[in-house]
């Protein structure tokens, strides 16, 4: 049985005595943040090596959704509300880095009219991608400031509204985000090696983040609300940290895909984003990074089965008919079914490396 | 005088929509702390209900309007029936994800087994006529939309207040356990509940149907979307609050239309809902509901 994080949260604060040595924690949560980004890392390194250029640009999709689960994961495993909004920073970061680092050629086809000199403004990738997190930073922590003041259900709603402005200021404000159209002539900067690092410190992040000291007050202000606010949590500061890191998360997301897929346009980053990556990280289970890994790779692999036989496939002589929505009645099934006979999912409450410590443990005795 | 009457007349009509579906939503929620995402896809299902039967040849506007309404409380109790019931239990944001959930696959099966285009439904466009008031000309669907409104509230308030089971409904939203005591059984009350909710989405679908002329597969979601954002305004769980949430909203988006220069129309949605974070940070318990302090007991 796993002890509650608020007992846990009690020991934290509590000037005890036996409170271990916080840099052995944190080495702890480091070796154990690695040893769940293994197998991201061991499929990465088999696709890199071994597989044909179409699944190169497959996995590539599916790490930029294990980002963005990641940090899905960061707030919503930590603080237990519900976020229908991340897609927003994934878009917002996007088009930062479209924005500033489409070279000038293109920009005079794509947006000529782009307002604030943007439109005879080229910056290189790097600087690009860390104003466009800047922005990112800036419009999280205005809506954290009022997201992480309301009640859980108040907080998804305006996390959905907050959705719908960013994805009607991508529509609307032509002359800046090219409206409906695609925006295409980013630099194509990042391959796979490159994600794959990414991949890496992102899950250790959130590792680091969730071990943490804000980490566990946050959880444990999530299990019980008194509790925490008894001890002396600030749990609105927290959410708002966990908000922000998220965001931060979900927009670098948003910068890789830009500069690995060179064209994005408005409608990748709305609702279909919000239903992929949400019943990833509810299948493998919210409360753990471990889950969120799980999630990405289980449903990455399942959805493609499904696509396939949605264009529709030949079996012997039958021609089966296109089934549109067919993958989108499958991630619902899963979100339902997975709400109502296991709503820890697959990995529950426990991260990859203590499961593993627990079985040696078990074998060793 | 004559084009502030009309939009005063459009953002009444807007907001007695907004209204109906909020307190669809809020009558769920009060009592279970369900937050139905789904609401929209029982307004689809009504929809839907509609073309397949006037495809099949039913011609009478009254009938149609009596089977939406029939098909939407009967689909919010299965949904309640099938999806929810399992989760009945469990914390809110479970309640709220198996929702979501139940909302994208009913959403992609009229798209699996209809078709993702809108179908033309015309049945009810008679609804849809210009009357002459004196000078004025007035939408004949936005007068009904008003009245019926009005009288569905009317109806649903005396239910409430006077009838053993609408009692038994507002008591629960307290405190269910006392109702169960007194018994009331409670797969009964939250049925009732949920055919309110459901029969409430008919109405509103009866509208839409008129006004739009066809139907499409995500017909109902961004209407809900908006009548959360209602609820979310008015106080989470408070019926009059969403009522009154859908009212105000109904007003700032005629009002966001009116004032807008033309160019600018499309910004209406963000801006309407940026207003509604601003208001929300002054009160973020929402204009009718409670500040609740930690550990408050109800008396």
């Amino acid at each position: 049985m796993a002890r509650s994080d608020v007992a846990q949260a009690i020991e934290n604060t509590a000037p005890s005595a036996a409170v271990a040595q916080p840099g052995s924690a944190m080495m702890r949560s480091l070796v154990g943040g690695l040893v769940t980004a293994l197998p991201v890392l061991a499929i990465g390194l088999a696709i890199l090596n071994f597989a044909p250029t179409y699944y190169t640009y497959l996995a590539l999709g599916a790490f930029v959704n294990l980002i963005v689960v990641v940090g899905l994961q960061v707030f919503m495993g930590n603080s237990n509300i519900a976020n229908l909004g991340h897609s927003a920073f994934v878009g917002l970061g996007a088009y930062g880095v479209a924005i500033l680092s489409t070279p000038l050629a293109m920009k005079k086809l794509s947006i000529p009219n782009a307002p604030f000199g943007f439109a005879t403004l080229q910056l290189d990738p790097v600087s690009s991608a860390l104003i466009a997190l800047m922005v990112v930073g800036i419009v999280a922590a205005v809506s954290g400031k009022v997201i992480s003041r309301l009640s859980g259900v108040a907080a998804t709603i305006v996390s959905l509204a907050l959705l719908i402005i960013v994805h009607s200021v991508f529509l609307n404000w032509t002359d800046l985000f090219k409206g409906n159209q695609a925006f295409f002539g980013i630099p194509k900067v990042v391959g796979l090696p490159w994600m794959l690092v990414f991949s890496v410190v992102v899950i250790v992040a959130a590792r680091l983040f969730k071990d943490s000291r804000w980490g566990l007050q946050l959880r444990a202000s999530a299990q019980s609300p008194q509790a925490a606010a008894a001890l002396g949590i600030d749990a609105r500061r927290l959410r708002l940290m966990s908000w922000v890191l998220s965001a931060l998360i979900c927009g670098l997301a948003g910068v890789l895909y830009a500069y690995f897929a060179g064209t994005i346009s408005p409608k990748l980053f709305y609702f279909q984003m919000i239903f992929n990556t949400l019943a990833m990280l509810i299948l493998g289970g919210m409360a753990t990074v471990t889950g969120a890994v799980t999630g990405v790779i289980v449903l990455s692999v399942g959805l493609e089965f499904i696509r396939s036989i949605e264009s529709g496939v030949t079996i012997g002589a039958i021609q089966l008919p296109q089934l549109l929505g067919l993958s989108g009645v499958a991630l619902g099934v899963v979100i339902v079914l997975c709400m109502a006979f296991r709503p820890s999912g697959i990995s529950g409450r426990h991260e990859l490396d203590e499961l593993l410590s627990r079985f040696f443990r078990r074998n060793a005795k | 005088m004559d084009y502030a009457l009309q939009q005063l007349l459009n953002a009444l009509a807007f907001g007695a929509e907004y209204s109906l579906v909020a307190l669809g939503l809020a009558v769920v929620f009060s009592i279970m702390g369900l937050v139905n995402f789904a609401h929209g896809e029982i307004i689809g299902v009504s929809a839907y209900s509609v073309f397949l039967a006037a495809a099949l040849g039913l011609t009478s506007p009254v009938v149609a309007v009596l089977l939406a309404v029939a098909a939407a409380a009967l689909a919010a109790v299965a949904f309640e029936r099938v999806a929810f019931r399992p989760v009945r239990y469990a914390p809110t944001t479970t309640g709220l994800l198996t929702a979501f959930g139940v909302s994208i696959v009913v959403q992609n099966l009229f798209m699996l087994l209809i078709s993702p285009k809108p179908q033309s439904v015309s049945i009810l466009n008679g609804l849809n006529q210009m009357w002459f008031v004196g000078p004025f000309a007035v939408s004949s669907l936005q007068v009904m939309e008003l009245i019926v409104s009005g009288l569905t509230i009317l109806a649903l308030v005396l239910f409430l207040n006077r009838s053993t089971l609408g009692l038994a409904i507002r008591a629960a939203s307290r405190d269910f356990a006392t109702v169960r005591l007194m018994g009331i059984k409670a797969n009964r009350v939250i049925a009732t509940a949920f055919a309110i909710s459901g029969a409430l989405a008919g109405i509103a679908a009866v509208f839409i149907i008129a006004r739009r002329g066809s139907v499409s597969p995500d017909l109902g979601f961004s209407l809900v979307l908006k009548a959360f954002v209602a609820c979310v305004i008015g106080g989470f769980g408070s019926l009059a609050g969403a009522a009154a949430g859908g009212m105000l909203l109904g007003f700032i988006e005629v009002g966001l239309l009116v004032a807008l220069p033309q160019e600018y129309g499309g910004f209406k949605d963000a801006l309407t809902y940026a207003i509604i974070v601003a208001l929300l940070v002054y009160r973020p318990e929402g204009l009718l509901g409670q500040r609740v302090e930690l550990g408050d007991k109800e008396i």
